[in-house]
């Protein structure tokens, strides 16, 4: 009997473990996580504070799992450094757990800027059940909080406040909402429906001091002007949770680094999920893409592969999906057309209506999405960017409202069977 | 395990599926009274033309569903037994990764109830709703193995 252990209880971790059972029902598997909450849902915090969602629908994994699937959970524990000469982790407490092959899904952490007044109270990221909670206790006492960044973190926890009556601001360095995700044309109707709904949005501001004794007074912004709140959301960016393999002769660049195995270059060590940085299809060079689908597959492909599989994983695509105030918005692939004039767009806009698509081709493939307000078919995009099809044939059908699958069932790599 | 299947020959676009599943997935189920219901129940299945032939679209209940990968919420989730993914809407946010990775484009987005359409294949009752009112005969309800076998004398 082997025994498998699992650094991280989210979705990776927990695709990995699940994947690793549908191939082994004997091994032993320990996953361990330096969270003290069960597994859960971690895009639904802001739902959470929202009070859209109650807290018992955002348990993941509830307890009968890790006993059906035969896991030993260890929450509240975190790993200090890995030592794969020795394949043993060392934990906190100085005590170690050996382990056949491992899995690395630790996930990331939020960025925190060096500026004064950062480390104080009332100074949170937005990226656990924790943080939530914290937040959400604040809200009594909250009048206005201050959101920095624009990216998905920063928005979403801004709609949570929103929604629990705070006065919100979002402080953007760059010039447009959710900068690594839409372009400006898209941006702009995602920041007019916030504006809308009370969140206002400074952008090429970027905040210099947190001032306040003890309790938050306000922020300071490189601009001179101070505004008002007493409670600050630090959402700029996440970085890779390495420190604990820092040491440990990984291979590491941003994340750690994985082949098409999801294996580092230490063969019983593999990682997956927002730690991890595998080969990204629309860039076509290693990438983070930290979102759920993505950490999901990656770690089934994990679990496959430490099981003696040769599962290979094809890689990812930057992507995503969010719906503010009932306007929905999808990315694909890349988004902007910067800097590389082989591009070709196509493009649908309506302000009036919010509606806009933007495909971008290359070589009559598609490498870039942006949808806002109708976001139908998004899924059939994504597979014609993953197979890389020419879509030469059905180019001019692409952004017609009648476009469907039926279009590209001769295109696509899979056989049809659903249509005799 | 039973699916559906449909003969592209025999379609006509009619849209009687369609119209079936709305009142199927209706309140009332009556079409005289699920069209004037406050949340007006809409059809999981549409009808798309190409190459002048006509293709409903609709989810598959796939076996290794990406859906169920991408729900965040866990609001998606495969039953083996009945080969349905399951929708709880209870838990279901809205967040449309459903729609983004569905490789068919057979789940759309309600944005009225901010959740997703998708066919359940009328789970509590004896057969799809789809079936019954197709004119032609074009929505076959059968065994997936034979239905396999049938597609792989072609």
């Amino acid at each position: 009997m082997k025994q498998f252990v699992i650094i991280g209880n989210s979705a990776a971790g927990i695709a990995a473990a699940e994947s690793i059972r549908t191939k082994d029902r004997e091994s032993k598997i320990i996953i361990i996580s330096d969270e003290d909450y069960p597994s859960y849902c971690r895009c639904l915090i802001s739902y959470y504070l929202a009070a859209e969602i109650k807290e018992e629908k955002i348990i993941y994994r509830d307890e009968a799992f890790y006993q059906d699937n035969n896991i030993e959970l260890l929450l509240n524990k975190k790993v200090q450094r890995v030592d794969p000469k020795k394949s043993r982790l060392i934990l906190d407490e100085k005590t170690t757990i050996g382990y056949d092959a491992l899995v690395i899904a630790t996930g990331a952490s939020p960025k925190f800027p060096t500026l004064p007044g950062i480390k104080k109270k009332n100074v949170t990221g937005f990226r656990t059940i924790r943080d939530a909670k914290a937040i959400s206790g604040l809200i009594p006492v909250t009048h206005s909080a201050c959101v920095l960044g624009g990216g998905l973190i920063g928005l979403k926890s801004a709609y949570a406040l929103n929604k629990r009556k705070v006065d919100v601001k979002v402080i953007v360095k760059s010039k447009q909402v959710l900068s690594q995700m839409i372009d400006e044309n898209a941006s702009k109707m995602v920041q007019r429906r916030l504006e809308e709904n009370g969140i206002e949005v400074m952008f090429g501001l970027e905040v210099s001091e947190i001032i306040g004794n003890g309790d938050i007074k306000a922020v300071k912004l490189d601009s001179g002007k101070a505004i008002g709140c007493s409670t600050v959301i630090v959402a700029k960016g996440v970085v890779p949770n390495i420190e604990l393999i820092k040491e440990a002769g990984i291979n590491i660049n941003k994340g750690v680094i994985v082949d098409e195995n999801m294996q580092t270059n230490i063969p019983n060590i593999y990682a997956c999920g927002d730690v991890c940085e595998s080969y990204d299809l629309t860039l076509a060079r290693p990438a983070i893409n930290a979102l759920w689908p993505v950490a999901v597959e990656q770690g089934k492909f994990a679990g496959l592969n430490l099981c003696g599989e040769k599962a290979v994983y094809e890689g990812s695509l930057g992507m995503n999906s969010i719906d503010f105030f009932g306007l929905p918005v999808v990315s694909l692939g890349l988004y902007k057309t910067n800097n590389q004039p082989a591009l070709e767009e196509m493009v649908t806009k309506d302000e009036n209506t919010n509606l806009y698509k933007k495909l971008m081709i290359k070589d009559n493939r598609l490498v870039g999405v942006v949808m806002v307000g109708d976001i139908k078919n998004s899924g059939v995009f994504l597979r014609l960017i993953r197979e890389k099809t020419d879509i030469s044939p059905i180019k001019g059908l692409l952004l017609q409202e009648t476009f469907s699958y039926a279009d590209v069932i001769d295109l696509v790599k899979e056989k049809e069977r659903f249509y005799v | 395990m039973k699916k559906l299947y449909y003969d592209v020959e025999k379609c006509l676009g009619c849209r009687s599926c369609e119209i079936a599943c709305a009142i199927a997935h209706s309140q009332s189920q009556e079409l005289s009274k699920a069209i004037r219901e406050e949340v007006l129940s809409l059809p999981r299945k549409k009808i798309f033309v190409s190459k002048g032939k006509n293709f409903p679209i609709s989810c598959r209940n796939c076996q290794d569903p990406k859906c169920v990968d991408a729900c965040m919420a866990k609001a998606l989730r495969y039953d083996k037994e009945r080969g349905i993914v399951l929708h709880d809407e209870s838990r279901c946010v809205g967040c449309w990764m459903c729609v983004m990775v569905c490789p068919y484009g057979a789940i759309r987005p309600n944005l009225k109830t901010r959740l997703p359409l998708r066919c359940d294949k009328c789970k509590d009752k004896d057969s799809p709703a789809c079936v019954a009112a197709c004119p032609t005969g074009a929505i076959i309800w059968q065994e997936e193995e034979i239905a396999l076998s049938q597609t792989d004398k072609k």
